[in-house]
Order: structure tokens, then sequence, then C-alpha cells
């Protein structure tokens, strides 16, 4: 985040959510901010989350398969950003998604 | 339509079921008590397919299938339901969404074809009303912010929404008052049929009040000690569980029947 010199009052908010799948991944976040104004005011904010294997669990004992309960809770979880993506361009990120998803579940 | 054969199961290297026999035919509710770390919650686990659990010896058939043997969501689509204890949430995924996708699921096994959106939801509507569901709950994602007995009669309107074979359900009554006991109680009567098993897990008899069985079975120390009707629960509350424990089986065998 950047706020030049000029941008009176600016003001930021930048949220970062991480979902971490499967066991070999961390998620590190790092606000890189630069501010030349001192009237700004910056906030950031992280969080990491994990899909439970209990959740997994879940959705296998109501019949739903592992990859497709994986997706589900990603997808959920990417819901709130793709919905403020132009349309097209969230079909897109959701199919996207989908081929990572395939087989990175194990 | 279930057959337990000397099931040995254990957790974590300890054995907490040692030789669970049990038969169920359709249309029958068997209720199993008994006190805490008598292994209750475990048997369900079992036969629900938690991972945790290992299977050490024994056999479990359902209508004649090997059900250990299975994956969970197959043994699911198969048609074994089980009410968790402690339903978890599931943030971003709509209850609607899920169910359609677990039914779906269950669909696709049985040969039949998938429901779409439409007729989905006018099924559900439905189902609503036999469990008394506040069609707020709906849209909300699964079990998120609920209360628990909003937890506990989501998992019997997931329930209505499925039709199972056989219902398992693992202490459904525990954390609920006296009012929500009977709405949950009343949905599970309203499931009742003659092709559909149930498999009552609780720790007190009053739940069995409301959901009357055809069978009690009291469990302790991992082993079923005594099998009766439906007044061999009242007994139980009458006596306490340590009425039994401490006896030999054939000691508890040779208890009279109280009146």
């Amino acid at each position: 985040m950047r706020i030049l010199k000029g941008a009176d009052d600016a003001r930021n908010f930048s949220q970062c959510d991480s979902m971490l799948i499967g066991d070999q991944c961390g998620a590190h976040t790092f606000p890189y901010i630069d501010v030349q104004n001192p009237t700004a005011r910056m906030e950031h904010e992280a969080t990491t989350s994990k899909i439970g294997e209990d959740q997994i669990f879940y959705c296998n004992q109501r019949g739903i398969s592992t990859e497709d309960a994986v997706s589900m809770i990603v997808n959920g979880f990417c819901k709130e950003v793709f919905r403020e993506l132009p349309m097209e361009f969230a079909v897109e990120a959701q199919k996207l998604l989908a081929v990572n998803l395939e087989g990175s579940v194990g | 339509m279930l057959e337990i054969r000397n099931l040995h199961a254990s957790v974590e290297g300890n054995e907490i079921l040692k030789g669970i026999d049990l038969t169920i035919q359709a249309g029958e509710v068997h209720a199993i008590m008994g006190p805490n770390g008598s292994g209750k919650s475990t048997l369900a686990r079992v036969l629900a397919g938690q991972e945790a659990y290992e299977v050490t010896a024994g056999q479990v058939l359902f209508d004649g299938k090997d059900l250990l043997e299975m994956d969970p969501e197959d043994r699911a689509r198969e048609g074994v339901f089980m009410a968790f204890q402690y339903p978890v949430e599931i943030p971003g995924v709509g209850n609607t969404y899920f169910l359609k996708a677990a039914l779906n699921a269950v669909r696709k096994h049985r040969g039949l074809p998938e429901m779409d959106a439409i007729e989905f939801l006018k099924m559900v509507r439905g189902k609503m009303k036999l469990v008394q569901m506040d069609e707020g709950l709906l849209n909300r994602p699964v079990n998120e912010g609920f209360s628990g007995g909003e937890k506990k009669r989501n998992e019997i309107f997931h329930m209505a929404v499925l039709e199972p074979r056989l219902c398992i359900l693992d202490e459904t009554d525990s954390g609920l008052d006296i009012d929500a006991l009977r709405i949950v109680a009343d949905g599970v009567n309203a499931l009742r049929a003659k092709d559909r098993s149930f498999l009552v897990i609780t720790h007190y008899q009053r739940l069995l009040n409301y959901i009357v069985p055809d069978y009690v079975h009291v469990l302790v120390d991992g082993r079923f000690v005594r099998s009766g009707g439906k007044e061999l629960a009242l007994e139980l509350e009458e006596k306490g569980y340590s009425w039994l424990e401490g006896m030999t089986p054939e000691q508890i065998a040779a208890q009279p029947v109280g009146a």
C-alpha cells in the first residue's frame, strides 16, 4: 500500500484471508506500507483458516465426496470476493479454482 | 437390515468396543443407553466410518453388504445416516445448496435422476414442515451461528431430506431443553416407516418417552450387558447405571426384570 504526499485524509483497509488445504502449506502475509502523508489511516487484517477434518467427515457422512466437499468449502470461502468481480472474470476465476483443486486433495 | 458381529474397535490404541453383537430389522427402533465412556458414540462413529476409529475385529453387514469396507460417503449413499452429537459449522456453504449436493449424490448412486433447483425447493418446503424448520435457516451457511437446538433440528431436517434407511442418532438429546427435545422427537417420529430403522443413542431415559423404542440395549465398558424392551430404560433410570457396573455379565443376566 502506498499513500502519496498529496493524498490528505486518505483511508485504507486491506483484508487478506488465507485458507490452507492439505498439510504441506503455510501462509505468510506481509503488509508492505509506504505512507508519505501523516493524515493517512491504514488498517490491515489477516486471517488464516484450514478446512477441518471434521468438516470433511460431516460432508462425507451426507454422501458428498471429499473432493466435492473441499471444492464447496473453498468456493464458499471465495464467494464474497468473486461476487465483487465483473461476471466474466468471476466465472473464469471459479473455473480456474476448480482446475487447481482437482487432484490437490490427498 | 443391520447385523453387527463381534465388533471390536479402538481409538488411539485404546480398545473401546470389546465385542458388540446387534441385529436390527427394518422398521425397528433400538435404543442404546450406557454410562459415560461406555462406547456409545464410538459405536455410532464406527458405523458412520470415522477414520480415527480402527476396527480390530468383527463384521458389520448392511443389507448383506460389508459396511466396513465402504468409504463414509458410500455408506451414506447406501442409506446410513448419522445425526451428529456436535454438528460442525461449514461457513460459506448454504444449507440448501449443501443438501441438494448431498441428495443428488445419493440419487446418482441409486440410479435416480438428479433434482433441479425448483423440484428440490418444492420437496424441501414439504420436509421443513415435518420438522418445524425455520425457513430463515435454509439459506444460512450450514449450522453457522445456529443455536444448539437449531443444530440438532437441522440434523433431523437433513435426515428428512435424505430419506436414509438406517438413522443413527448420536445423543441427539444432549443439550436440549424439553421443548426443543419434543420438536426433535416429533420430527424423528414423523420419519418412522416400515423400511426405515433407528439406532437411538442416549444417556438419559427422557428422550425415550418421546421416541419409544422397540428394544433397549445397555452398553457398559464396551459390551452390551443387557437387552430388553422399553421397560429396561425405566428400570435404569430408577436404579442408575451403577446398578449394573461392577457386576459380571452373568450376574447382570441373572438380575430379575423389575416391575
